[in-house]
């Protein structure tokens, strides 16, 4: 995938058309249905060789997720920062860069939310809550900003800083909550940020009569919000419109007046905004302060989340909620048929697998001169 | 509903195969209901475990949990299942599911629960809840004890001691490796459960070998090999010979020094002697296993107690694990002698770290 997406100078010269929204997601479900199904039957597979029921498993995975309205609302909870960290893959990927960063965006988005949230607790809701927002949205720029920057000056591939910028993340969290400028005096056992003010905190949108003890919160609206943003932003602004040339070819796109290396720096604030929201979104939605070691592997599945939703706004959204649903589901299927919820990362893989195989099947006839739709 | 997430990706033979998912689905959905109203006629009880992050496969404390769930299953007749968490986001969702389904015991592992157990046993009063390692902890933080959770806490300076008596008379009587009479330990993070077993360990060495040199250092970290073993090496290099890990996974790093280097490890937790057979002169043991199995017990004999349960030696609930062969019989009737005389009363082990360096 990164060597076919990657646009180096030396990249595809010949872009397709940049107008192609409409026709590229009418010919695209099928692929992704298809992975899908292929990997639910190959999960059937390994369910029954571990000696259980299939159809059971099924049966409880989709009940799991969707079988009364908390288990939906549950679902939609995972969903909101998978949407929105695929978003943050998809954006780049759309310029043709491959961001692994969102996980670590992410979790800047939600230290530097926890950060203003708890730092200035007794503002009231109207200033403190854009305030906080703007922060987590700011903070994941930033720090997604940075590898784009160095990719653009330095021409340091993209995949490795995000991938260190990971890593690095998760040990300043660790200092910061730990015995570091932000570690709460009294923190449950565990290292924590102390708890945001009440202001900074995102309302649950269902009332406890229509579906008691549901967690879904305001979140989702944002997350709506971004969908929409994304859409906006590529297909109907020229900076979109810049982007995704610079995404179909570099060099072909520099030949058009545009500055590819400027594009990326924006690009991966861009991303890094996205993921940074989703971090807001889990501090204020759900836990009111930040915990060392949450939020494990959002960045990651969005991955798959952006590729299976084929990098469109729909397509991220659906995918989103497929893996959320897998995601609750699995663990309901884990306590109430007994089957591990690894058949989910199993499900999981092979989704990614196809979709994969995909791309080389792909990269292959394009080389022997069949020619190929645009990925 | 079913099939929601495919629906809008319409076309010719991904409809039919969407079809015949949704039947597969809904004769599933009936078969599963049938055969549930079987389970419903028993006057057993039933008991929901979840997981911290850590999973079934952490050969420590989430595993040894979901051992006592098992033992309960076979022992007592009750219905039992668990759930993994993989992410803390998972916790209060995954308590909610097994109260929602009116599960008489649901139990948390671990104390990055503490606060999660209070949120959802405050909307299930009549749900029990029980948590180990850890008290109900309200959205400030504070301890909130609740008339429907139990406080599982053990006693871990006790075990501490034990072994701490196996460590100093190892090194005062110079066996095998142990030759320059110095007794070393590593904790996770300085937290109270951790701290607790270090302290028991310090307090037993400095009774039965006042002369030994005492090491304590920490990882700052539950999960990072790497880390545990840097700590390891540097304790050898300052003539450490008797390795006691209190660090979960980092602390497997601290045993795999000690292996490299030929010295002793202690375990800690579960009985880690697999880990480095030869190495692993004995383990901590904390009896997870027993502290779920007795709450199941109690609950389904009505003699749920909430607040705080304290597992002891006592009762069991902390002791040594499987000694190498290296280790003599006279150390061994030592550890006895003292295993003894704290169940008795007579040895109170500190639970307070003297030598924090």
């Amino acid at each position: 995938m990164t060597a076919t997406a990657a646009p180096s100078p030396t990249g595809p010269a010949t872009a397709p058309s940049v107008r192609q929204p409409t026709s590229q997601w009418a010919q695209g479900p099928a692929i992704p249905v298809i992975s899908v199904l292929a990997a639910l039957v190959l999960g059937a597979v390994f369910v029954a060789i571990s000696g259980k029921n299939p159809i059971e498993a099924y049966a409880a995975l989709l009940l799991g997720a969707f079988g009364s309205p908390y288990d939906i609302s549950e679902t939609l909870v995972i969903a909101v920062p998978l949407t929105l960290a695929g978003l943050s893959v998809a954006v780049a990927f759309r310029t043709g860069l491959f961001n692994i960063g969102a996980q670590g965006q992410l979790l800047v988005g939600a230290l530097a939310a926890g950060w203003t949230g708890s730092q200035f607790p007794d503002l009231p809701g109207v200033v403190l809550l854009p305030l906080t927002l703007l922060s987590g949205v700011l903070g994941g720029a930033a720090y997604g900003g940075v590898a784009g920057w160095l990719k653009a000056t330095r021409g340091v591939n993209e995949v490795i800083t995000t991938i260190m910028q990971n890593y690095f993340i998760v040990f300043v969290m660790h200092w910061l909550l730990q015995d570091g400028p932000m570690s709460a005096p009294n923190a449950l056992g565990t290292p924590a940020s102390s708890p945001i003010g009440a202001g900074a905190m995102l309302p649950i949108i269902i009332p406890n009569e229509i579906v008691p003890l549901s967690r879904l919160h305001a979140g989702i609206l944002l997350a709506v919000l971004a969908v929409v943003v994304f859409w906006f932003l590529l297909w109907r602004t020229s900076l979109g419109y810049e982007l995704r040339a610079v995404g179909l070819g570099a060099r072909a796109a520099a030949q058009a007046g545009i500055d590819p290396p400027r594009r990326m720096v924006l690009v991966m604030a861009i991303a890094g905004g996205f993921a940074g929201l989703a971090g807001m979104i889990q501090v204020s939605g759900l836990f009111h302060r930040v915990y060392d070691g949450f939020s494990t592997g959002f960045g990651f599945d969005a991955i798959a989340v952006a590729l299976l939703g084929k990098n469109s706004p729909v397509g991220i959204t659906l995918a989103a909620l497929l893996f959320a649903a897998f995601q609750r589901g699995g663990t309901i299927m884990q306590s109430n048929a007994s089957i591990s919820s690894h058949l989910v990362d199993i499900v999981e893989a092979i989704v990614l697998f196809v979709i994969a195989a995909e791309t080389i099947v792909r990269a292959i006839a394009s080389r022997r001169g069949t020619p190929a739709e645009a990925l | 509903m079913d099939a929601s997430a495919a629906r809008p990706f319409e076309g010719g033979t991904a409809q039919q195969m969407k079809r015949l998912l949704v039947l597969a689905f809904v004769s599933a959905i009936v078969a599963t209901s049938c055969g549930s109203l079987g389970v419903l006629g028993g006057p057993s009880i039933k008991v929901g475990l979840v997981t911290d992050v850590g999973g079934l496969n952490d050969k420590s404390f989430n595993a040894l949990a979901n051992q006592g769930r098992l033992d309960a299953q076979s022992q007592l007749s009750v219905t039992t299942s668990v759930t993994e968490s993989k992410k803390q986001e998972d916790y209060v969702p995954n308590l909610t599911t097994y109260a929602q389904q009116s599960y008489d015991l649901v139990i948390g592992v671990g104390f990055l629960m503490t606060n999660s157990v209070w949120k959802v046993a405050k909307q299930f009063p009549n749900v029990k809840f029980a948590i180990i390692d850890g008290a109900p902890a309200n959205d400030k933080g504070d301890t909130e004890n609740l008339p429907n959770v139990a406080n599982l806490f053990f006693k871990e300076q006790e075990a501490g001691y034990l072994v701490g008596v196996i460590a100093g008379l190892m090194a005062k009587n110079k066996v095998g490796k142990a030759t320059h009479n110095t007794v070393c330990s590593m904790g996770g993070i300085p937290i109270p459960p951790v701290d607790r077993y270090i302290a028991g360990y310090q307090d037993a060495v400095k009774t039965v070998n006042p002369s030994a040199t005492i090491l304590n250092g920490y990882s700052n970290d539950f999960v990072d090999q790497a880390k545990g073993k840097e700590v390891g090496l540097n304790h050898i290099s300052k003539n450490c010979d008797i390795l006691f890990q209190v660090a979960g996974g980092s602390g497997l790093g601290y045993i795999a020094a000690a292996k490299e280097k030929g010295v002793y490890a202690i375990g800690v937790d579960a009985d880690q002697k697999d880990a480095a057979p030869g190495t692993v002169i004995t383990s901590a043991l904390k009896r997870v296993n027993k502290a779920v199995f007795d709450t199941v017990k109690a609950v389904k004999d009505g003699k749920f107690t909430a607040g705080d349960n304290f597992f002891s030696a006592a009762n069991d609930g902390v002791g040594y694990g499987t000694l190498d062969p290296v280790v003599p019989s006279d150390i061994k009737s030592a550890a006895d002698q003292a295993l003894a005389d704290i169940k008795s009363g007579k040895i109170k082990p500190k639970d307070t770290v003297q030598v924090k360096g």
